[in-house]
């Protein structure tokens, strides 16, 4: 190994915090980017806050994983996604009823938090799974789910609006991509890494990574809703996380494998 | 919103729904990835993506039906239906690789006679596996989960239609509560069921309960939102 490859551990409520307020954050100031400059190019910043998201939900589903659900990785994603959009379409209505349309995330967040803080408890006391982590887990994982569908709905809107988000995200059926390509960054970094040498930074970084290619889709989708600048740069932006975290991810692969041995197809160099 | 008589009605028919899909999901013989490498009786995949495919089917074909009509009932039945196509279509396709590429006696571990043909079990079951391919009672067992699913698809999206009137964000709101009821029922099984002759078809009770306090939570907040600017 020719040099130490960058490693990290980060506490789960450290992480929960970087992930609640980074999103909440990245979602609003995407909001007044886009508002105060008049256009939408500043759309992809909703996608990375997106990720903050992500990265908390990725580290809520391995830590519930490693006590092992019988049930495989992939249903605890979809339930955080399925919690996330009855939360997210629930939050941006009241808020938009109420006339407080900006406090739509806000509302949403917390209902999805509440939500999955009792899925918790119904999991532990009545079905017994005796998870003493189930209840935070879950709790992350609905605010991961809602977070990430916000930040990608905003990303293909380009708008906090409830009538905005709802005719660019679910009149036209790129919520389904939301659904899946989220719920594959907060579910596959795991499904992929797990075992007995899973490391937390591997497992993230890989979150992050597959977070990049569901930027690259709401790209795709944006360049129907938002138009081809807006859609372009967040394309390239989903294109550069993704290259970079791979980078990184294949190093700390190579870091924590047991032995790299080339088969001749590949160059050294790549190695 | 007002808030009348037609919101209750609405609510229950969300709660009825999220029960259907809940027990719906014991009837599916899931058999996750020992039944994909034929070592356990089942289809061999897990029981989210099962009852999500069955589910989405139900909801689709209640949809169209929706578009034709807005009695109740032929919505229901057209999800039903649907539903159960998916969940045959999904055994027959797997049936036929269980017996002619992989090979397999179809068998159940769980009971000594089939409940339904009266066949004797045992003498087929390979020995470490638990049971193979998918047996009659299993398939039997699957279309009626299908259906129940199928049902509780079609009850949650027909009120939220008429609530909100928007067909495209009804549907993902009827995904999304049925992901949770369908998630917590396969926790509940842990996984795996052979259908309504496995002795853990019994614990679904618990995830009767289960379901219950988490779709009263999810239909409450359901019935509030309202078309503005929506459609």
């Amino acid at each position: 190994m020719a040099k130490a490859v960058k490693g990290f551990k980060v506490e789960p409520k450290q992480l929960r915090i970087y992930g609640l307020v980074g999103s909440v954050v990245g979602i609003y100031l995407a909001y007044i980017l886009n508002s105060a400059t008049g256009t939408n190019v500043f759309s992809f910043v909703g996608a990375l806050a997106a990720l903050f998201g992500v990265v908390m939900g990725a580290n809520a589903v391995r830590r519930v994983c490693a006590y092992g659900i019988g049930t495989g990785v992939p249903s605890i994603g979809m339930l955080s996604l399925g919690m996330g959009t009855v939360a997210v379409l629930f939050g941006l209505n009241i808020a938009e009823q109420l006339g407080v349309g900006l406090l739509g995330v806000i509302i949403a967040l917390v209902y999805s938090l509440v939500f999955g803080y009792v899925v918790g408890l119904i999991a532990n006391r009545v079905m017994g799974f005796n998870i003493p982590i189930m209840e935070e887990g879950l709790f992350d994982l609905s605010g991961a789910g809602t977070l990430a569908i916000l930040g990608w709905s905003f990303a293909i809107s380009g708008s906090l609006g409830y009538a905005d988000i709802v005719k660019d995200v679910f009149n036209t059926g790129f919520l389904a991509i939301i659904f899946i390509c989220g719920g594959l960054a907060i579910l596959h970094p795991f499904n992929a890494n797990l075992g007995p040498d899973e490391k937390q930074d591997r497992t993230l970084v890989n979150g992050v990574m597959v977070g990049g290619l569901a930027t690259i889709a709401t790209g795709i989708c944006a360049l129907m809703t938002l138009g081809l600048a807006a859609g372009m740069v967040q394309i390239v932006v989903g294109f550069a996380v993704w290259y970079y975290f791979y980078v990184w991810y294949f190093r700390l692969a190579k870091r924590d494998a047991a032995a790299v041995v080339g088969t001749g197809l590949l160059p050294p160099s790549a190695l | 919103m007002s808030f009348d008589i037609n919101t209750i009605i609405y609510i229950l028919e969300i709660i009825v729904g999220g029960l259907l899909v809940g027990v719906g999901v014991h009837f599916v013989p899931v058999g996750g990835a020992p039944a994909a490498m034929a070592q356990a009786t089942g289809i061999g995949t897990g029981t989210v993506q099962l009852a999500a495919g069955s589910g989405l089917t139900g909801l689709l074909s209640a949809g169209l039906m929706m578009s034709v009509t807005d009695n109740i009932w032929p919505i229901i039945a057209t999800g039903a239906v649907g539903a159960m196509i998916m969940m045959d279509a999904t055994m027959l396709t797997g049936s036929w690789i269980y017996a002619y590429a992989v090979g397999a006696p179809f068998a159940s571990a769980k009971v000594n006679y089939d409940p339904i043909t009266k066949f004797s079990q045992p003498p087929y079951v390979a020995p470490g596996t638990v049971g193979q391919g998918i047996p009659t009672v299993c398939f039997v067992s699957g279309t009626i989960g299908a259906a129940m699913g199928g049902i509780g698809g079609a009850l949650i999206y027909y009120p939220l239609v008429q609530i909100n009137g928007n067909p495209a964000m009804s549907a993902v709101f009827a995904i999304g509560i049925f992901m949770v009821d369908a998630v917590l029922a396969s926790w509940n099984i842990q996984g795996t069921i052979e259908g309504f002759h496995d002795p853990k078809f019994k614990k679904w009770p618990k995830a009767f309960k289960s379901c219950l306090v988490a779709t009263v939570i999810l239909a409450v907040v359901a019935v509030l939102i309202t078309p503005i600017g929506g459609v």
